[in-house]
C-alpha cells in the first residue's frame, strides 16, 4: 500500500509556502495572512499510518453471463477513519460501474461494486483501486488488489419451444408421446377390459355405449437431446460471430431442454472431439457450460473427426446442431448420423459472406462459394436433416417453429 | 453491532460517485479567471515582469481547467492509429503533464508581488486562492461541499488571520490616537477568535493508527 501527499495538500502546500516566502522577502504582513488558511488545514497532516490493510472481494453470483451486470461485494478492514474510494478498473471485455465512496469510522466498511462482462470465455475482471482519504483529505493511500478471473457463460439464446421426437425412450419425462400412459393429457375412450382402474371410467361414454368405456392419456417421456456446437470456424463481426452464435444458440438449447427435464447431452466440435453424455438437473447444466467453456477452439484439421462416438449419442436422441457448416468434416459427420437413424437438426448460424472487391474475379469467387454452400445444405435436406437459418438476433423459436409446433418425425 | 450488521449498514450508505463535475469545473473556471484579473490589474503599477507573469497564469489557468476536464472525461485508451486520435493522445498526454494548478497559484503570487502593497487586495486574493484549491479538488474527487465540514472550522480560523494580518498591514497608515487603539482591540478579538477555533480542530485530530 502506497501513502503520499494528495493532489488537495499539494496545492495548499504550494499556497501556504509562496505566501510565507513572500511575506518575508517582500516584508508585507498581508502575504502571511494569504497564506493563513492553507497552514492551518496543513497542520492537520498526520505521518503516522498502518501500512497494511485487509481486503475482502466476493463475487456475489456463481456465474457470470455475459451482458448481465453481477455484483461484487468488497469488504474492508483496517483505517476506519479514513474514507474509501473504490473504483474498478475493467480489464480486457469487461465494463464497470461507477467509482463507489465509502465512510469512514466503522471496523468493517463494504460496499457493492457492479461488473457487466461484455463477451463469454475466462479473463481477469480487471482491478479494484482503493483510495484511503483522510478526514481532512491531506493524505491518501492507495491499494490496488487484483480482481478474481472468471469463467463468463454466453448468453443463452430465447428459445420457448422445444423440438420433441415423435418416438420417445420409455423414461418417464414431460413430453407427452403416442403411447397410452399415466400422463394427464387426454388420447382416447376406449372400452373397458378387466384390470381397468375404475377411477378412469368416462360415464357419458359409458351411458351413451350402454357398456363401461373408460379414458385413455398419454404416456409422459422424457427424450435424449445431444447438442452439437461447431467451434471449428469463428467468422463474422466479434460479437456476433459464428462461433459467439454457436455457443449462445447452444446455451439456450441446452437451458430449455433441461428445463423440460430432458436428458441434454453436449459435444464439442473443435480441433478435437469433447463431449459430456446426457444428463439432467443444475449440476448438469454447469457441467455442460464449463465444458463449453473449457474447449479451447481450434482450427487444426485432426483426422477422424467425421464419426462422433457411439457413447455420446444414446439411440434414438435428438441432435441438434449449431455450426456454420463450414467445415466438411461436420457435415461427413452429419451424413454419418443420419445414416445411422438419428433425428438431426442443423441450425445455420454463417450470417456473412467473404469480402470481395467487385472485380470479375472476385465475384466470380464469391458466386462459386454461395453456390457452395447452398450445395451442402442442399445436400443435408435431401437426406433427411433439416437445416434452419438463425441470425443471432431474434429468438431460436422462430427459425424452429416449423418443427415445435408437432413431433419431429423420427426416421429409421 | 456485529460485523455483518456493520457490513450491512455501510453498505447501504456507500454511494456511486456520479456527480456531473459540470459545476465544479466552472466554479474552478470563474475562480482561476477572477484570480487572474484581481492581481493582474491594474497592469500599468506592475513592475517589470508583470505581463510574463499573466501569460504565465493565463495559460496555467487555462491548461488547469483543461486537466480537470481530461479527468472528467477520464482515460479512453484506443488502438486506433488515426491522426485525430493520436493528436487527441498526445493532447491529453501534455495537459496531464504539468501541476498546472500549483504553477497558477505561483504565477498569480508572483502578480500579487509584483505591485505595490494593497494588504485588503492581498487579502481577498488570498481567499479567492483557498477558494479555488478547495473547487479543485471537489472537481477532481467529485465529491460533494459536505466533505469540507471538518475543515470549515480552520477554514474560518485562517480566513480571520488574513484579516488579522490586513490590520497589522494597514496599521502604519493609521495616527496614533483613538482609531488606533480601537484597530488594536479588533486585532486582539480576531486572533482570539482565530486561536479559539483552530486549537480544538487541531486537538481533536484522530491518534496515530495502532498495527494489527
Amino acid at each position: 500500500m502506497h501513502w503520499s501527499l494528495s493532489g488537495h495538500a499539494r496545492r495548499l502546500l504550494v499556497l501556504a509556502v509562496g505566501g510565507v516566502v513572500l511575506a518575508v522577502l517582500t516584508r508585507r504582513a498581508e502575504f502571511a495572512g494569504l497564506a493563513a488558511p492553507a497552514l492551518l488545514l496543513l497542520a492537520t497532516w498526520q505521518s503516522d499510518r498502518n501500512p497494511q490493510v485487509e481486503v475482502r472481494i466476493h463475487l456475489g453470483t456463481a456465474s457470470l453471463v455475459e451482458g448481465v451486470s453481477a455484483p461484487l461485494q468488497v469488504e474492508i478492514h483496517g483505517h476506519e477513519p479514513f474514507a474509501a474510494r473504490l473504483l474498478i478498473e475493467p480489464g480486457e471485455s469487461v465494463t464497470a460501474g461507477a467509482a463507489v465512496d465509502v465512510p469512514g469510522g466503522h471496523p468493517t466498511r463494504g460496499a457493492v461494486l457492479w461488473v457487466v462482462p461484455t463477451r463469454w470465455g475466462r479473463y481477469s475482471l480487471g482491478v479494484l483501486v482503493i483510495t484511503f482519504t483522510d478526514r481532512y483529505r491531506l493524505t491518501e493511500g492507495t491499494a490496488v488488489v487484483e480482481l478474481p478471473y472468471a469463467s463468463t457463460y454466453p448468453h443463452a439464446a430465447s428459445l420457448q419451444s422445444s423440438v420433441v421426437l415423435s418416438r420417445l425412450p420409455s423414461r418417464l419425462g414431460e413430453h407427452p408421446a403416442r403411447a397410452a400412459g399415466d400422463g394427464i393429457e387426454f388420447a382416447g375412450v376406449r372400452e373397458f377390459v378387466p384390470g381397468d382402474r375404475q377411477r378412469r371410467i368416462n360415464w357419458p361414454a359409458t351411458t351413451r355405449h350402454g357398456t363401461l368405456h373408460l379414458s385413455t392419456f398419454s404416456a409422459e417421456r422424457t427424450q435424449n437431446v445431444v447438442v452439437i456446437a461447431d467451434e471449428t470456424s469463428d467468422v463474422g463481426e466479434p460479437g456476433a460471430s459464428s462461433l459467439d452464435l454457436v455457443l449462445r444458440g447452444a446455451s439456450g438449447a441446452i437451458t430449455r431442454y433441461l428445463a423440460a427435464r430432458d436428458r441434454v447431452g453436449l459435444i464439442i466440435f473443435a480441433g478435437r472431439l469433447s463431449w459430456i453424455g446426457p444428463g439432467q438437473g443444475r449440476r448438469h447444466w454447469y457441467r455442460l457450460l464449463d465444458l463449453m467453456m473449457s474447449t479451447p477452439g481450434g482450427w487444426d484439421r485432426a483426422p477422424g473427426l467425421t464419426r462422433l462416438p457411439r457413447a455420446a449419442l444414446p439411440p434414438g436422441s435428438l441432435i441438434l446442431v449449431f455450426s456454420p457448416l463450414l467445415d466438411a468434416r461436420l457435415v461427413e459427420a452429419l451424413r454419418d448420423l443420419r445414416e445411422r437413424g438419428f433425428s438431426v437438426l442443423v441450425v445455420d448460424v454463417l450470417n456473412t459472406e467473404p469480402a470481395h472487391d467487385g472485380s470479375r474475379l472476385s465475384r466470380l469467387t464469391a458466386r462459386m462459394w454461395h453456390l457452395e454452400q447452398e450445395a451442402v445444405r442442399f445436400s443435408l435436406t435431401q437426406i433427411g436433416v433439416p437445416v434452419v437459418h438463425w441470425d443471432g438476433v431474434t429468438s431460436l423459436d422462430t427459425p424452429l417453429a416449423p418443427y415445435t409446433r408437432r413431433a419431429l418425425v423420427a426416421h429409421r | 453491532m456485529t460485523a455483518a450488521g456493520a457490513w450491512r449498514a455501510h453498505r447501504q450508505r456507500s454511494e456511486p460517485t456520479g456527480r456531473s463535475p459540470v459545476t465544479g469545473i466552472a466554479a474552478a473556471t470563474a475562480l482561476a479567471a477572477g484570480v487572474t484579473l484581481w492581481s493582474a490589474f491594474p497592469l500599468s503599477t506592475g513592475r517589470s515582469g508583470t505581463r510574463l507573469a499573466l501569460v504565465t497564469a493565463i495559460v496555467a489557468g487555462i491548461m488547469s481547467i483543461a486537466q480537470l476536464a481530461a479527468a472528467a472525461i477520464g482515460n479512453r485508451d484506443s488502438d486506433s492509429f488515426a491522426a485525430l486520435d493520436q493528436v487527441a493522445q498526445w493532447l491529453t498526454g501534455l495537459v496531464k503533464m504539468l501541476p498546472w494548478a500549483e504553477l497558477l497559484i505561483v504565477a498569480v503570487l508572483g502578480l500579487e508581488a509584483l505591485h505595490g502593497s494593497r494588504p485588503w487586495h492581498t487579502a481577498l486574493l488570498g481567499i479567492a486562492l483557498t477558494g479555488y484549491v478547495l473547487a479543485v479538488h471537489l472537481t477532481e474527487t467529485r465529491a460533494g461541499a459536505g466533505v469540507l465540514r471538518a475543515q470549515l472550522p480552520l477554514l474560518s480560523a485562517g480566513i480571520a488571520l488574513t484579516a488579522l494580518s490586513v490590520g497589522a498591514a494597514a496599521l502604519p497608515h493609521f495616527m496614533a490616537g483613538s482609531t488606533d487603539a480601537a484597530i488594536r482591540i479588533v486585532v486582539l478579538v480576531v486572533a482570539v477568535v482565530a486561536v479559539g477555533l483552530a486549537v480544538p480542530v487541531w486537538l481533536s485530530r484522530p491518534g496515530p493508527e495502532r498495527g494489527r
